[in-house]
């Protein structure tokens, strides 16, 4: 597979080329997922889907043109090939494009990408670990009448980057995740929470340790009240403070939208734009990690970045295009939804320092204020206004949860929310889109009706 | 494309599957972005593949495959109904999927096909339209324009003996500027997506789209933020048509009522809402962006009446949930792709207009805050919870359209937001979107008239 997917690029980089292009670039992808879901506590479906396609960027006078297919057939490729260099004749030139990246000596092996345990995963594994997170829920929700989802996703995939400079590169990858998503239903209330796990690695998953906590979870959140509003402190925890900073603050510090101006971190750099104990760093080489590769999306070496250390914006995050245009180094992130579009710039490991203390200690010290598990929304990236409905929270009084929260509000701009970050804890995970602790934000207009 | 399909089909059922279908999709799309004046993005697609499922009492089992030969897809057709074969052990509830078979070749016309357009005349329109933002003020800081064209040609059979033929084409320009006074900054969204071949660009909202875009973006410069609180609030029709896609259509999925994951689960035939209430889902519309004859399993489409002043009628069906609630499957089966399972969506979701003026709704009001237009918006159904925000809107005062403000962003419940519409007007109208549900975006549209919500939750800076 690793040979056929840098041959394959390798031929298509060439016809381009001899059919007009400057340079071109070839991104190839090979997965097998599988996935096992349940509803209503018991297994429903399976699903596999094997997944291979390529894209192909050329530039002609700076005139950049894309296309992809869903095949590796040779005929379609030849199809998208000419495609995407009439796309890209008909293009309007971006003075800004310099050059696609060549190819350094300086890349890292990624470590802890594949696990072979995933690579081989049998559809009984699988079932076995969907069966095991249900029973771990069922066992906390005994006594209460309730519908469990839950799921199981393994991936096992290889991409291979090639272009015109000299870049070849290829890489395998696995991954697990795993869900359980109770809901409960009381005489006069239903409610519902979940948790989950992702890892490279097949022995991290805990399938238990998921159905218990969704299960605990769930009833923590029946009967929830409003309260009323007002400037108090929120306590995030780490699966809300990553919905703030992964969706309100990484897309801040992406190199395009600062360029574009369309994100609200404008001529920071440098400057202090948080709190002194916030310290962020984007990682792409942490071993094992979700966001981890030895090369980003159009081939370039993987680095630990500082973002922001002790309130400082040290670095924006840049793909090729956007530290040309600058004229600083590229930090290697760029990013792509696979064969199927153009590299833009997004993280890697997104990573909070930790600090001192957990979502325990943040709550037992807290006089009145609102603790925020999850929120779904995202700010004004231009303004940084923030708006977070928090769908899964608790109200504290005297340093104990007094109850759940429903139809309460957050209102916050993203950099007073920097600037108010009074304690960082020690309890990180990782989540979908980043590894962060519980964080305390001093104070945040909260609304409820 | 029809031997391949049934070639699948035999294939599960030869090998012990009870019901098999097949999706072959061939589309075709053009994204072309321009940022500043400059190709941000050129790209063409093309999808080709199958997409296969296999039930046996109450499992299913997915797979996709691109490879579209004879072989290929008995190859597929086998594993998918071993991988239900296995699977089915462990299923809590049997059943059998049952529903009417349907046999069409469905032909979409359009007057100008994408692929007739050169790729120049398609950059030179997205070039006009970004100049247009940009002349607009000197205060505009930056231009973003896009323009999307998809067609697809769709081949669905099942078991049933269903064998459908279909085509859509929708084409879609976003205009999305950035303007800058000082350091306040603004930027906004606009877009048309409709039904239909590139004649839709030729019409005036799409060769204006720029400068409506642009207008907005500098109006936003004096615009303030909310300040929190309990409001009386006005929706626009495009507001008013997320809050309904929101607060109330993802909860009618019919696909909640087996899993229990919705608020709704009891209040079939009950009240849901004021008398004044209606809300449809209606895929039939012409020349809609979320409308289509056969849905992604191939059943006939047709309107969902799902509120009938203020009871609840209808719910979103594909073939799995009308057999296991025993009713008739109406077509709201949708997938993203061939690469993805249908599952029951919304189309065009709208609620029917009533009796008010708009400026009589406002006047009325006397205190609260019109909100228009929309950012985006989130449900948990099986909670109840939902909220979505508004890209601007304007506080009520005596009666009067007053102070622009932005990002207004409303939370709720959905079992006492449809009880607080107290006033529908009579006007209508029905804006593009996209929704998003299992990791699957689907094109829709929502709308209607403006309505009113009494004292709602309004998050504020």
């Amino acid at each position: 597979m690793v040979d056929s997917l840098l041959t394959i690029g390798e031929k298509a980089v060439k016809l381009a080329e001899k059919l007009g292009a400057d340079q071109a670039e070839v991104y190839l992808a090979q997965s097998r997922s599988f996935e096992i879901e349940a509803e209503n506590n018991a297994i429903k479906g399976a699903s596999e889907s094997k997944d291979a396609g390529i894209g192909i960027r050329t530039i002609i006078d700076k005139k950049i043109g894309f296309a992809y297919v869903t095949t590796l057939d040779d005929s379609d490729i030849e199809e998208a090939v000419n495609h995407s260099l009439s796309l890209a004749r008909a293009s309007i030139p971006d003075p800004d494009f310099h050059t696609l990246p060549e190819s350094l000596s300086n890349y890292q092996n990624a470590k802890g990408l594949f696990d072979k345990e995933i690579h081989d995963m049998t559809a009984e594994v699988t079932a076995e670990l969907i069966i095991r997170a249900i029973d771990a829920t069922k066992q906390v929700l005994d006594g209460y009448n309730y519908a469990i989802e839950a799921g199981v996703q393994s991936s096992s995939s290889m991409n291979a980057i090639v272009n015109s400079l000299g870049i070849a590169k290829t890489e395998p990858r696995t991954s697990i995740s795993i869900y359980s998503y109770p809901i409960i239903k009381a005489d006069d209330d239903q409610t519902a929470s979940y948790e989950y796990q992702i890892s490279r690695k097949f022995n991290e998953i805990d399938p238990e340790w998921v159905g218990r906590s969704a299960g605990r979870l769930a009833i923590g959140f029946l009967h929830p009240k409003i309260i009323e509003g007002g400037e108090m402190p929120v306590v995030f925890a780490p699966l809300g403070a990553s919905a703030v900073l992964s969706r309100g603050f990484a897309d801040a510090v992406n190199a395009e939208e600062v360029q574009m101006g369309r994100s609200y971190i404008a001529d920071a750099f440098g400057e202090k734009i948080a709190s002194e104990k916030l310290e962020i760093v984007d990682d792409g080489l942490l071993p094992g990690g979700i966001g981890t590769r030895s090369f980003d999306a159009e081939g370039f070496p993987s680095q630990r970045t500082s973002v922001i250390e002790n309130g400082i914006l040290k670095s924006l995050l840049h793909n090729s295009y956007t530290a040309n245009k600058d004229r600083v180094d590229n930090t290697g992130n760029a990013s792509r939804p696979s064969y199927s579009g153009l590299p833009g710039i997004s993280t890697t490991n997104f990573m909070v320092s930790p600090g001192k203390g957990d979502l325990n200690t943040f709550i037992s010290e807290l006089d009145t204020g609102v603790v925020c598990r999850n929120t779904g929304d995202r700010p004004n990236m231009t303004t940084g206004d923030l708006s977070a409905m928090i769908i899964e929270g608790y109200y504290v009084k005297n340093g104990e949860v007094q109850h759940p929260l429903k139809n309460t509000l957050i209102g916050i701009n993203m950099r007073d929310l920097l600037k108010r970050i009074s304690h960082v804890g020690n309890d990180s995970r990782a989540t979908f889109s980043m590894i962060t602790p519980s964080i305390v934000v001093e104070r945040a207009n909260v609304t409820s009706g | 494309m029809e031997d391949l399909a049934q070639t699948a089909i035999e294939a599960a059922l030869k090998t012990g599957a009870h019901f098999a279908d097949v999706r072959i999709e061939n589309t075709a799309t053009t994204i072309i972005e321009l940022n500043d004046g400059v190709s941000k993005q050129s790209l063409s697609s093309r999808l080709k593949g199958a997409g296969i499922r296999a039930f046996i009492d109450g499992a299913w089992a997915f797979a996709q495959t691109t490879d579209l030969t004879k072989s290929g897809m008995r190859t597929t057709g086998e594993s998918v109904a071993k991988m239900a074969i296995a699977t089915k052990e462990k299923v809590a509830e049997k059943f059998e999927i049952e529903g009417p078979s349907f046999q069409a070749r469905s032909h979409y016309k359009v007057k100008k096909p994408f692929s007739k357009i050169a790729i120049e005349e398609k950059m030179a329109f997205v070039k006009a339209i970004d100049d247009q933002a940009r002349d607009y003020d000197t205060r505009i800081s930056s231009t973003r324009t896009i323009y999307g064209d998809l067609w697809t040609e769709l081949y669905l059979a099942n078991s049933l003996g269903t064998n459908v033929y279909t085509q859509n084409s929708i084409p879609r320009i976003i205009s999305a500027p950035t303007a800058k006074e000082g350091t306040n900054r603004q930027r906004v969204f606009k877009s048309l997506g409709v039904r239909g071949g590139y004649e839709i660009m030729d019409e005036e909202e799409a060769q204006n789209i720029g400068t409506a875009a642009a207008e907005l973006v500098i109006d936003l410069l004096s615009s303030t933020s909310v300040k929190g609180g309990v409001y009386n609030v006005v929706m626009d029709p495009i507001l008013n048509g997320v809050m309904i896609h929101e607060a109330f259509g993802h909860a009618v999925e019919a696909d909640n009522w087996p899993a229990h994951a919705t608020v709704l689960e009891d209040k079939i035939g009950m009240q849901v809402g004021p008398e004044n209430l209606s809300i449809s889902d209606d895929p039939t519309l012409e020349g809609m962006r979320g409308s289509y004859e056969y849905d992604w399993e191939g059943t006939k489409t047709k309107k969902r009446l799902l509120v009938k002043e203020g009871i609840l009628t209808d719910l979103l069906h594909s073939l799995e949930t009308a057999s296991r609630l025993d009713l008739e499957p109406n077509g709201a089966s949708r997938s993203q792709s061939f690469m993805h399972e249908p599952l029951p969506r919304m189309s065009n979701t709208f609620m029917e207009p009533g009796d008010w003026e708009v400026e009589e709704l406002v006047q009325d009001t006397k205190k609260g805050i019109l909100l228009c237009s929309f950012n985006y918006g989130y449900t948990q159904t099986a909670k109840g919870q939902f909220m979505f925000q508004a890209s601007h809107g304007y506080l009520i005062e005596n009666g009067e359209k007053g102070q622009m403000v932005r990002d207004v962003s409303l939370a709720g419940n959905i079992l006492e937001v449809l009880a607080k519409v107290d006033a529908i007007g009579n006007d209508f109208m029905l804006d593009a979107g996209t929704c998003g549900k299992n990791g699957q975006a689907v094109p829709t549209m929502t709308g209607g008239p403006h309505a009113r919500i009494r004292e709602v939750p309004v998050g504020g800076m």
